[in-house]
């Protein structure tokens, strides 16, 4: 059934799901890369919340004007409207006041959020107008998405995702020094509220899907796991995109196979699931590579010092270097040296002596640089410069 | 003071302590839902006041008092709310209130064996029993009950109105189990937004289907909507019905999901399920809410109706 | 007594002829708060020359720059490069920030910092061809950090970090170098290097101003002082401005000693 669901077998509705979720987690994963690497994902929840004021009024107008209060576009337009107001009172309050950031994104969340749901309490009472379903703006109704719902999510995306490739390089650039990037005549304002108008298209258009609780997961989530893969700003952009795809897709196959689950949480699992993998599991910055490579290291310097000591006839105390020792071959199993291990400790203390003259040269300095207590010189210098290395040890001539 | 304005001022006195007898004595009550509300102005008449918290198209499921809501409980003569757990958000508030002023739960007064159990939680019930006219009239009676141990001097006035009003509900009754009977067996399928019509399943005989569970709080799953879909299109079932109370949503996502396998479902109307219609209009009262769905309900199946419904009351076009 | 030694000057100040002059700062003031960090101070860049900006902590040095460079905003002052106003010049400027206000986690890598430098000239789609990577290329052998292209920056030392950041204002190809302490915490190898650079940039008559905190090492590695101490104190060739006098006055009796190579 599981595997039905992931390629689309299950029919019309949990296919348009299932694409219309894996677009919205393409584009809010890359974007939700530049808000990550610029220490603003919070204000991503700040204007998430800001939203529900914006979906309240936009009802009540339509109300007052005659309508059901129900179109969409309308109602969009309206969370956009005032989740912008709700960004410019981040950006003002940090700048007109002592407020930090942290304090100035409370604020405006719970002071917006609030508003809006006084507004839904006020919208209760109300006659007119059809109300059914305000509140599925805050936890997203994906089961019930319709063809109009998944276009605009489609075309949303796109544009998105075109914004983030064309203004990848200033909004990186942003991240990483603004302080250079403005003194080269950049405008940081400008770039940074473009990367927060972004994220506020990715929230207004993942509104019915994930609602506007989670969405900020979808953003942030997917960035997060794709910082264990690579150290190279495109690269993690187009895996946060994979990711936050990926958890869209199999989120939503998933909530197509059991009864009860509702699709947006599901997918914030997913991608909440991809993080551990990718903590886990990342060669170079995850937890298990890490401790691998930690372990391997490890034994390098024990076997280094433990043949240091061998050479220069230094009782050996610690169990971890004796047992390495004897399971490489250098020891005996009663703790008396091997030829082989004889031979590797000299050669060792050869290597040790070598680094240490190289490292008082002024002339080696680049290479002197790359010593690190376990790297052979033959990997660093010439046959010839190690000769002449040697004839400076051996200044009596080569024995 | 000039003799002119002596009077005025007599007049004025006079005007304030004279006020009408009767709007003093009239019984503030409150009710929770709009039903409960319309049975409450039957039964009580003119000795009763009644305000309705929640309006058309409110959803009692997840309905919050207000403040001002609170404050309407707290200063009533009377609290009549539904019980059964209809009213899920405020039933603590209410259960409280109970202990120090006349609330009653008017929906549990349907005889337990008449109800239907929830089918994983024992001791909980689906509380839409509004649906059925010959089990509504329990909730009459336990209106007048209630009005009557507040002003025990107008009992045979509320004994009364109570008596010609569930004769109408009788008649609304009758004329629904006769509408309802004129649709083809086959087509005896109820899809829904979300679970109300059990009772009305029950019956009337019909297969009842809602996308969300009994209680609206619930996400709709999107296996249900696969669900459902296949199911549409397996019975060739030809009309769903929306409700005002509910988005739309789940339904038309059905509907483009059936059209997608060639099979064409309409949308047969739109039911008032946990609320009435617009207040003011034969649709805002309970008679006017059952005969409504009543109609469309056998309409949209195929069965014999009289368009304006059972004495021509209902809105044109519908 | 600092506002009239401005005045004066110590020597008369040539008033150099504006439009040969990389930058020309006129009556700056900057202040955070109520309180001045740089007021009214007037500069006038020698074309070709490497001049040291120097005065105590909190000076106002690294303000003076910031604010040049419209980085922080001036309460007052004028600023012209070559005659014309800043915005249209800012291509032939390149500015090198302190070390301390970067993401070192930042999944960059050291070719991509420098890179960075050449923003302007990467297009509408930010495609880097093999020109801009070859000029990179350059741009880090002349600082000796070719072999580290690939790495993350996370993962050098800091005076690697400083020499990558040189090399990005490098990358500019531009006629007036602006640094911010550039050899602030570096070890002797980094400030060789520099250094080096500095010289060769000065070779090639390009300008360089850097904000320079040891006062020990002004006289080999510069032409030309700028002393400030939140007024400007004294500008003008080493020789005849690194003085006892301009010190003293500069950092207000606090020096303890006079630094090698000052005029006593």
């Amino acid at each position: 059934m599981i595997w039905e669901a992931l390629f689309l077998q299950l029919g019309y509705n949990a296919t348009l799901v299932t694409i219309g979720a894996a677009l919205l987690g393409m584009a809010a994963g890359a974007t939700g890369v530049f808000l990550f690497l610029g220490k603003r994902a919070l204000v991503s929840d700040a204007i998430s919340h800001a939203t529900l004021p914006g979906v309240g009024l936009a009802f009540i107008v339509m109300v007052a004007l005659g309508g059901d209060g129900r179109a969409l576009l309308g109602l969009l337009l309206g969370s956009a409207l005032s989740a912008g107001v709700g960004l410019l009172c981040v950006s003002w309050l940090t700048r007109a006041t002592r407020l930090s950031e942290d304090a100035a994104i409370g604020a405006v969340l719970s002071v917006f959020f609030g508003f809006g749901i006084v507004l839904l309490t006020v919208i209760q009472s109300m006659t007119a107008g059809r109300q059914a379903g305000l509140e599925t703006f805050l936890l997203g109704s994906t089961a019930g998405m319709l063809w109009d719902d998944a276009v605009v999510i489609a075309l949303g995306g796109a544009v998105v995702l075109a914004l983030v490739v064309l203004m990848r390089r200033p909004m990186a650039a942003v991240a990483f020094d603004p302080e250079y990037v403005a003194a080269s005549g950049g405008d940081v304002r400008r770039i940074e509220l473009a990367m927060m108008g972004l994220a506020m298209a990715i929230t207004v258009v993942g509104l019915k899907v994930v609602g506007l609780i989670l969405i900020v997961a979808l953003l942030i989530i997917p960035a997060v796991a794709a910082r264990f893969w690579s150290e190279r700003v495109g690269h993690v952009v187009v895996i946060a995109g994979a990711l936050g795809g990926a958890a869209g897709w199999v989120g939503a196959a998933v909530s197509a196979t059991a009864p009860n689950l509702p699709t947006g949480p599901i997918i914030v699992l997913v991608a909440f699931a991809l993080f551990l993998a990718s903590l886990l599991l990342a060669p170079g910055r995850g937890v298990l590579a890490a401790a691998l490579r930690h372990r391997r290291f490890q034994r390098r310097v024990h076997l280094r010092q433990g043949l240091l000591a061998l050479a220069q006839g230094q009782p050996i105390y610690e169990g971890l270097t004796l047992r390495l020792m004897r399971a490489a071959g250098h020891l005996r199993p009663d703790g008396v040296a091997t030829e082989a291990g004889r031979a590797q400790a000299a050669r060792a203390l050869l290597d040790e002596r070598r680094w240490h003259l190289l490292r008082s040269d002024p002339r080696h300095e680049a290479a002197a640089a790359r010593y690190d207590g376990l790297t052979p010189l033959e990997r660093v210098l010439t046959p010839d410069q190690i000769a002449e290395l040697d004839r400076a040890l051996r200044p009596e001539g080569i024995t | 003071m000039s003799l002119t304005r002596r009077h005025l001022l007599t007049l004025a006195a006079a005007g304030l302590v004279a006020r009408p007898a009767f709007a003093q004595d009239r019984i503030s009550v409150v009710a929770s839902t709009g039903m409960i509300a319309d049975a409450a102005r039957r039964v009580g008449g003119d000795l009763v006041e009644v305000r309705a918290l929640m309006g058309p198209g409110v959803d009692p499921h997840s309905y919050r008092q207000t403040r001002s809501d609170i404050v309407a409980m707290t200063r009533a003569d009377l609290v009549l709310w539904h019980g059964l757990y209809l009213e899920a958000q405020m039933e603590e508030f209410l259960l409280k209130l109970g202990r120090r002023r006349n609330v009653v739960a008017v929906g549990e007064a349907v005889p337990e064996a008449e109800l239907i159990g929830h089918e994983d939680y024992s001791g909980k019930f689906d509380p839409h029993v509004w649906m059925v006219p010959e089990l509504w009239v329990h909730v009459v009676r336990a209106v007048r009950d209630a009005l009557s141990d507040v002003a025990p001097d107008s009992v045979e006035i509320f004994a009364a109105n109570a008596e010609s009003y569930i004769e109408e509900i009788a008649r609304l009754g009758d004329y629904a189990r006769d509408v309802l009977q004129t649709v083809p067996e086959p087509a005896r399928v109820l899809l829904t937004a979300h679970d109300a019509f059990g009772y009305f399943g029950r019956a009337y005989g019909y297969e009842v289907l809602g996308i969300q569970g009994i209680s609206t709080e619930s996400e709709a799953g999107l296996k249900r909507i696969r669900t459902l879909v296949d199911l549409l299109v397996e019975r060739g079932i030809g009309a769903v019905f929306v409700e005002t109370s509910v988005s739309d949503r789940n339904i038309r996502a059905l509907v483009e999901g059936a059209a997608a396998k060639g099979h064409e479902v309409r949308i047969g109307g739109e039911l008032f399920s946990d609320a009435m219609g617009e207040p003011g209009t034969y649709e805002g009262t309970y008679l006017g809410m059952i005969d409504h769905n009543a109609t469309v309900i056998a309409a949209a199946l195929g069965g014999q109706v009289p368009e304006r419904g059972m004495d021509g009351k209902l809105k044109a076009g519908m | 007594m600092a506002l009239k030694l401005a005045r004066e000057g110590g020597h008369p100040q040539p008033q150099a002829d504006q439009s040969h002059s990389p930058m020309a700062i006129r009556g700056l003031t900057v202040s955070y708060g109520e309180k001045p960090a740089i007021f009214s101070v007037d500069m006038t860049v020698e074309p070709g020359a490497m001049t040291a900006i120097i005065g105590p902590n909190g000076a106002g040095k690294s303000t003076l720059l910031k604010a040049a460079l419209g980085v922080v905003k001036p309460l007052s002052g004028n600023v012209t490069c070559w005659g014309s106003p800043l915005g249209k010049m800012r291509v032939r400027i390149a500015y090198m920030p302190q070390r301390a206000s970067v993401d070192w986690d930042f999944p960059t890598r050291v070719i991509d910092v420098v890179i960075m430098g050449m923003q302007r000239e990467l297009g509408l789609l930010g495609r880097v061809r093999t020109t801009h990577l070859e000029r990179a290329m350059s741009c880090l052998s002349r600082v000796g950090m070719e072999g580290f292209a690939d790495r993350q920056i996370g993962q050098l030392s800091g005076g690697q970090q400083q020499r990558v950041f040189l090399a990005r204002a490098l990358a500019q190809e531009a006629d007036l170098y602006l640094l911010d302490e550039p050899f602030a915490g570096v070890d002797a190898a980094t400030e060789k290097a520099i250094i080096a650079v500095l010289k060769d940039l000065k070779a090639k008559g390009k300008t360089v101003v850097a904000v320079h905190h040891d006062l020990s090492t002004v006289r080999d590695y510069f032409d030309r002082v700028f002393l400030i101490n939140t007024h400007k104190v004294s500008e003008g060739p080493v020789e005849t401005t690194f003085t006892e006098e301009t010190l003293q006055s500069a950092y207000g009796g606090r020096l303890a000693n006079l630094p090698k190579g000052a005029v006593g």
